[in-house]
């Protein structure tokens, strides 16, 4: 069973990340409330918040994510607290040096920070530097934890029993748990993908000390961001299901899931296909050999085929004409999984090339991801968030106003990101600051964005008062507690 | 087109709600018997197989239609040499020289013939987009410092056609633009 030093370092995650997830609300409001011009910024400004809620927003929900898998590993086997601290000391100092970058040195060359756009400097010299410091530190912490993690796994599992290849035989002798299945897989592509960001921050150091003897390949360094940003975006909604699998049956009453043979397939499939489909996002580089732009929309479909067929449709007959004891933490499950359905068909919709190319850098982009984010994988870590804080509480009404926070997250998530598909159709750009004239409908619907993720921000503030209340009391509890 | 996918979209989505509110409902209403849905690996297998079988079909529809094969078998009557670089768009019949960059921000095209659009940057990444007179997007290719992409086109209608800039590229790159007149 866990430690309470575990305990109390998940408690810190949990209201680290939600401290900040409100912030990065905030920032996501001033910024459509100016594309709305209700209020006025300098493009820059504008472009650092950009900046800095990409970024923290990628940072936040994956050590949530990864907080959520290490406490619920502890089940099955013992986990370094020491990796659980040092993950976070290089997450709060990366996340403090990524604001500074942005906020004091004005760096803004966007959370994709594509090269070479940081070597050309419109900010604080050492603004660049900073920041691409920022994701090394919290690169390092990440990986270091992610290794750790892997490492125990391995101790009790070898590799092939971990990947549970003994589920193709029939009858295997030993089961593998689904919650170190999938944890497995997604630490394997989470570390792939560091290593990825490893390599891309050391030719960046290269350039920037080489004086300008040493000139990276825009191309090669393009397939390597998108390598490492689209893959960890993608590992930090897999950690969400590895929850998933371990705690919807659990809170439902049901008996737990257990790997079977097309479990396993799905989740070994699944490793290829995501470490594949980040070719969609150079689509629109037509000099990339068009064999990996082809691969690129076949692994994004074939990516859909395990989640649909196993995860989604496993989560749908776990509850058809099934007695499960609903609860809060469930229910944002079950709308999160709803959620990640959504945001999913948006994205099938756009990594098919022949949308792409009217769609590419267009709001439909924001659209798809915001929404299997906001109301996919956000959902899934707050009904983790959740069900830790009530874990160790004895007293209080759990359920507590849960109509009212279902009700503000689905009616200010639906809206904000209906202003983004519009705007997507409506081939309105992302990432403009300010909108051109020839696109009328993109101020109002900025506006209405800002109002409908205002009320979004009530619901997520309700969660914060709730779950931070009992976190701070499993934090500050004497030890024997 | 941008409105067909809009509408697509929102059809899947709502079924989707659609299945997921029919399914929660449905165990509300179990009995504490409940027995759930019969056979479903049965189940779980043709549901893969349609889903399969229609990705199949979407991809084999849509790849080649996709961009890198337009025109691919035709001449360009007119090829289009494009320099991106922070906050603009310089355009040439003739290849432009990086050391000494010349162009316009602004040409004319004649309608109903293949331009290839020759496209590259002399900084940072840009997009190169083009909409229509009612602003839609049409074609698009990114500008690459170091590359050069080759968009093909042809323009049906005459008229003013924007360029914006669709790849973030530093604090204007919400006002870096060119236009087309075609005629």
């Amino acid at each position: 069973m866990e430690s309470i030093k575990l305990r109390k370092i998940t408690s810190l995650w949990i209201i680290t990340v939600l401290a900040l997830f409100i912030a990065n609300i905030v920032l996501g409001i001033v910024m459509r409330l100016n594309q709305g011009e209700i209020i006025h910024e300098q493009p820059a400004t504008f472009y650092a918040h950009m900046t800095t809620h990409g970024l923290t927003q990628i940072g936040i929900w994956f050590v949530a994510g990864m907080a959520g898998i290490n406490y619920l590993m502890e089940r099955y086997l013992k986990t370094s607290y020491l990796a659980n601290v040092l993950a976070m000391i290089f997450t709060v100092i990366g996340i403090l040096m990524l604001w500074i970058s942005t906020y004091i040195g004005n760096f803004h060359a966007g959370w994709t920070f594509l090269y070479p756009l940081p070597l050309k400097v419109m900010w604080a010299k050492w603004g660049t530097p900073l920041f691409l410091s920022s994701i090394l530190v919290m690169g390092i912490g990440w990986l270091i934890w992610a290794v750790s993690l892997m490492t125990q796994i391995l101790k009790k599992y070898p590799l092939s029993k971990a990947l549970a290849w003994q589920h193709f035989r029939k009858n295997p002798a030993i089961q593998t748990p689904p919650f170190i299945l999938i944890s497995m897989i997604t630490l394997i592509g989470i570390i792939a993908c560091l290593l990825g960001a490893v390599l891309l921050l050391a030719m960046y150091a290269a350039e920037y000390f080489s004086n300008g003897n040493f000139v990276n390949d825009a191309l090669l360094m393009k397939n390597l961001t998108y390598f490492f940003g689209h893959t960890i975006a993608n590992e930090m909604l897999y950690l969400g299901l590895a929850i998933i699998y371990e705690l919807f049956p659990e809170v439902g009453g049901r008996p737990k899931w257990k790997t079977t043979w097309y479990v396993a397939l799905a989740w070994n499939c699944t490793l290829v296909f995501i470490l594949t489909a980040f070719f969609h996002h150079l689509y629109m580089d037509f000099v990339q050999p068009v064999g990996f732009q082809i691969i690129g929309q076949i692994a994004s479909y074939m990516a859909s085929l395990p989640a649909a067929s196993v995860t989604i449709f496993s989560v749908l007959v776990a509850v058809y004409r099934t007695p499960i004891k609903w609860s809060l933490t469930n229910l944002l499950f079950f709308i999160g999984v709803a959620g990640w359905v959504i945001g999913g068909l948006g994205a099938v919709i756009d990594v098919t090339i022949s949308n792409n190319f009217i769609l590419h850098n267009t709001l439909w982009v924001p659209a798809h991801f915001h929404t299997y984010n906001a109301l996919g994988n956000v959902l899934f870590s707050l009904a983790f968030f959740h069900w830790f804080s009530i874990q160790f509480s004895s007293k209080g009404n759990f359920e507590k106003l849960t109509k009212l926070k279902l009700t503000l997250l689905l009616i200010g998530g639906i809206g904000f990101l209906l202003a983004f598909y519009i705007g997507g159709a409506e081939s309105i750009p992302r990432r403009y600051s300010n909108y051109p004239a020839e696109f009328p409908m993109a101020a109002p619907l900025a506006i209405a964005a800002a109002v409908f993720a205002t009320i979004y921000l009530v619901a997520i503030l309700i969660f914060f008062f709730q779950i931070s209340k009992r976190c701070l009391n499993i934090l500050f509890s004497p030890s024997s507690y | 087109m941008q409105n067909s996918i809009l509408l697509l979209f929102l059809v899947l989505a709502g079924l989707s709600a659609l299945v997921f509110s029919f399914v929660y409902f449905s165990s509300k209403k179990a009995s504490v018997e409940g027995q759930g849905l019969s056979n479903p690996l049965r189940k779980r297998f043709w549901f893969l197989l349609i889903l399969f079988v229609v990705l199949g079909i979407f991809a084999s529809v849509t790849i080649p239609k996709s961009p890198y094969f337009l025109f691919a078998d035709e001449t360009p009557a007119r090829v289009i040499h494009v320099s991106a670089m922070q906050f603009a768009f310089l355009m040439s019949d003739k290849a432009i020289d990086p050391k000494t960059p010349a162009g316009e921000s602004s040409i004319e095209l004649p309608a109903n013939q293949l331009i290839e659009f020759r496209v590259t940057s002399l900084d940072v990444n840009h997009g190169f987009a083009i909409y229509d007179q009612s602003n839609n997007l049409i074609a698009q290719t990114q500008a690459m410092p170091g590359y050069v992409n080759r968009l093909r086109w042809k323009f049906k209608e005459p008229g003013n056609y924007n360029i914006l800039c669709l790849e973030y590229c530093g604090m204007a790159h919400q006002v870096m633009r060119a236009t087309l007149t075609v005629k």
